[in-house]
């Protein structure tokens, strides 16, 4: 009976200075006009700029250079059908192809379409005509785009020359009905329309989540081993508590604080934008939930290198473009080497990115992320214990004089 | 004059070796991101793709269709579903990025003339593997769509002529200029290697400023150059442009040397070009610490500079499709020039003469930046930190 009173009364002193902790935190952050830049104008900006960069979504009238040295009937009807797609810009004729070359290089065509002198005779002599085309490579989109719109130019131009030929053989009356013996139909899962915004925002914007959430934690610690050192080791804006009770007051504060910018940026963005958002909140957001907790405690650990209230930029900024990649958003993590799988594991982010894109754009469930959400877990057990280490260790080190 | 030079290079080196965070920032953080991207991407192609086919006919015909799919190198068809709804939940646990749909009584339908439809599935929320799972599963649905077309021709008496201008009467050759193998690492490494490396120039010319002008030592700094901030500014920015331009020449190694990306043109004008990206970088961060000497200002004007410009300077999606005034964001980040002049010079090997704009704009952006060095002068002789 003793011994579980005092179980009690542990439990309640220690959740009365955690919550002490909790509610010292929450006035550093509203208080810190920089932790409000990382908490609050970040992720409400980024979101909208990235998706404005992003928003015009295809690439439309890619401008292309004709080289058209068949000069007929037939040849300048390809060039007609190819300036329809949508895709493509007929930019001009050119006389040769260094003539086209030019062009290519003033980056005024990313393309030359190449039709030589034997086009219309080919067709007409029943040979295979052949048309060649060159695609600058500097961009990979714009190489897709090229090779999407001229497989259906190619398809379209055959269908037209076999309608004609097949009246012509006199193989017509047989073979008329059996010219496409199977049909075949393409379809896109996720994002339907093949949008870039829509590809890239679900996971970009996790990615803000994260990352600015660790550069405020990161400013708020540096802030305090500033304090630490005017005041020979004591920061006189932290309550005393356990080191266990500190971590935790400090995580829940981040992860409440961050409750309205998850539902801003997972619900209302995609809603604003028009991006694919299939997936149930409910789902989402408690998916969520230990992406923010395992990244409060991240934060919490890496606090051991801030050493200023300004080391976060050196030091977290650039690792965006590190945990970009990671994700597997540009290149799949199935194609990546052991080594960087395991890092990309460690990186709640990584997985967060994921499990979300597949709740958002593909309507999975919480179940069927199963994977994704136990390893954000694993993730909080992980960096909760790092914090707490971390937390610990400073209280015992001798006083910190200068950086 | 001299003297207040030396002297301030002497005081800035012994700056630079007395934190980690120089060492950190200048050469850590430059030289993993190199190796990062370089290994990551080194296979090129992400092929191999997880992909399974739904085979609900069962026929001689939807067999050969499934050893052509695995037959494909861009696609791993380790995956065998039994119905549509399987396959659809294997992509929305994203162990598949798309499936193949071999429809029931498709060899019959086929045979019998009745059209029947295969159908592909790629997940598009994942755009590279999404588009190579297409590629694959477009290949495989004509080629068994012509394969029956020339069977029926040649039982219908057609001779091998015929049939071939019958099934493929235009062949639309694309060529893939100077990156033929499309390679990711060709494509992605160089202008993500140089915007980080890029980034960090930035970010540790606003340090070495603000980090003055917060602890006060600017008062100091100033006066080693006996008050003249143009000395001050040249011997502090000096040092360290030493350092990057030697971080940056060997990243153009690991580009053209040790990886043999494509080098068409001139390695001379790549070398200019990364030392003029160096200094206009040194200029961004020089301007940025001139208008805000507030450090934590300063910083994160840069960073979102920074972080930004790996988006609006068009490296995966063309600037000239976003909308106008967006792309002026690009003219003002260094970054944007490097990457046009490695397209000109090392990609396609056009000619100098087509990135003359780009490298005077390398020029012109830190003579710009210089031109705030009075009010930099005023924040260091009366130093105010705002936290």
């Amino acid at each position: 009976m003793y011994l579980d009173m005092s179980m009690f009364t542990k439990i309640s002193s220690w959740s009365l200075s955690a919550s002490r902790v909790f509610r010292n935190e929450f006035g550093l952050m509203i208080h810190d006009i920089g932790i409000l830049l990382f908490f609050v104008v970040l992720p409400l900006l980024y979101p909208v700029v990235y998706t404005l960069i992003y928003n015009p979504e295809v690439v439309r009238k890619l401008p292309v250079a004709v080289v058209d040295d068949s000069r007929t009937a037939e040849s300048r009807n390809l060039v007609q059908k190819a300036s329809a797609s949508p895709s493509l810009q007929i930019y001009d004729y050119c006389s040769d192809m260094a003539e086209a070359r030019v062009l290519m290089a003033e980056h005024k065509v990313f393309g030359v379409m190449h039709i030589p002198g034997s086009y219309a005779r080919d067709i007409a002599n029943g040979e295979v005509a052949h048309v060649a085309f060159y695609s600058d490579m500097s961009l990979l989109l714009r190489y897709r785009t090229f090779v999407a719109a001229l497989t259906d130019l190619q398809i379209e131009v055959i269908q037209d020359i076999t309608g004609e030929k097949i009246s012509s053989t006199g193989l017509g009356s047989l073979a008329a009905d059996r010219t496409v013996p199977i049909a075949s139909e393409a379809q896109m899962l996720g994002d339907t329309e093949q949008g870039f915004a829509s590809f890239v925002i679900p996971g970009i914007v996790i990615l803000i989540l994260q990352q600015s959430m660790l550069l405020g934690i990161c400013m708020l610690g540096g802030t305090s081993r500033e304090r630490k050192r005017r005041n020979g080791g004591f920061d006189p804006k932290e309550v005393p508590a356990s080191p266990s009770a500190t971590v935790w007051g400090r995580a829940l504060a981040y992860t409440v604080f961050y409750f309205p910018m998850t539902i801003y940026i997972l619900r209302i963005i995609p809603e604003i934008f028009n991006l694919p958002h299939y997936g149930n909140p409910v789902d989402y957001l408690l998916f969520i939930l230990p992406l923010l907790l395992s990244t409060a405690f991240l934060g919490q650990a890496l606090n051991y290198f801030m050493k200023e209230r300004e080391s976060c930029f050196i030091l977290i900024v650039f690792t965006s473009v590190f945990f970009l990649f990671l994700s597997g958003l540009t290149w799949p993590r199935y194609a990546m080497s052991e080594m960087w799988t395991w890092i990309g594991n460690l990186v709640p982010a990584v997985w967060g990115v994921e499990g979300f894109i597949r709740i958002n754009s593909n309507s999975a469930d919480l179940p069927e992320v199963a994977t994704a959400f136990t390893a954000m877990w694993i993730l909080a057990a992980v960096y909760m214990l790092a914090a707490w280490l971390v937390v610990w260790k400073m209280r015992t080190k001798k006083v910190e004089s200068k950086i | 004059m001299s003297t207040g030079f030396i002297d301030g290079m002497k005081r800035e080196i012994r700056r630079m070796t007395g934190r980690k965070m120089y060492i950190f920032g200048m050469l850590a953080v430059p030289l993993f991101m190199a190796f990062f991207f370089l290994d990551l991407l080194s296979p090129g192609l992400p092929n191999q793709v997880p992909t399974a086919v739904v085979d609900l006919d069962h026929s001689s015909m939807s067999r050969t269709v499934t050893r052509s799919l695995s037959a494909l190198q861009v696609l791993d068809l380790n995956e065998r579903c039994e119905s549509y709804d399987e396959a659809l939940e294997m992509v929305r646990k994203g162990k598949i990025f798309g499936f193949f749909v071999i429809p029931s009584d498709f060899e019959k339908n086929a045979l019998a003339g009745n059209v029947p439809t295969l159908e592909y599935y790629s997940n598009m929320t994942y755009f590279v593997p999404g588009t190579l799972a297409f590629k694959g599963f477009k290949t495989v649905a004509v080629a068994t769509s012509g394969g029956v077309v020339q069977q029926t021709l040649v039982s219908l008496g057609a001779t091998p002529e015929q049939i071939s201008s019958l099934v493929q009467p235009l062949d639309l050759q694309i060529n893939a200029l100077n990156n033929p193998w499309m390679s990711y690492a060709i494509y992605l490494c160089p202008s993500f290697t140089m915007a980080t490396f890029v980034l960090m120039i930035m970010l540790m010319t606003v340090f070495s400023i603000t980090m003055e002008v917060k602890t006060g030592s600017s008062v100091e700094w100033l006066g080693t150059a006996k008050g003249n901030i143009w000395i001050a500014t040249a011997s502090k920015l000096l040092p360290q442009t030493v350092i990057w331009v030697a971080v940056g020449i060997f990243i153009q190694w690991l580009f053209f040397g040790l990886s043999h990306f494509p080098l068409n043109g001139s390695i001379g004008w790549m070398l200019l070009a990364t030392v003029l990206v160096v200094i206009a970088s040194q200029g961004v961060g020089l301007f940025v610490s001139s208008v805000v000497p507030n450090p934590r200002l300063a910083f994160s004007l840069t960073a979102l500079f920074g972080i930004l410009s790996f988006s609006f300077t068009g490296f995966s999606f063309p600037v000239e499709s976003m909308y106008g005034w967006l792309g002026i964001f690009s003219y003002l980040a260094p970054i944007r020039y490097w990457f046009l002049i490695y397209i000109n010079e090392a990609l396609n090997g056009v000619g100098i003469y087509y990135s003359r704009y780009f490298f005077v704009a390398l020029i012109v952006l830190p003579l710009v930046a210089c031109s705030l060095l009075p009010r930099l002068r005023r924040a260091c002789l009366k130093p105010v930190y705002v936290p």
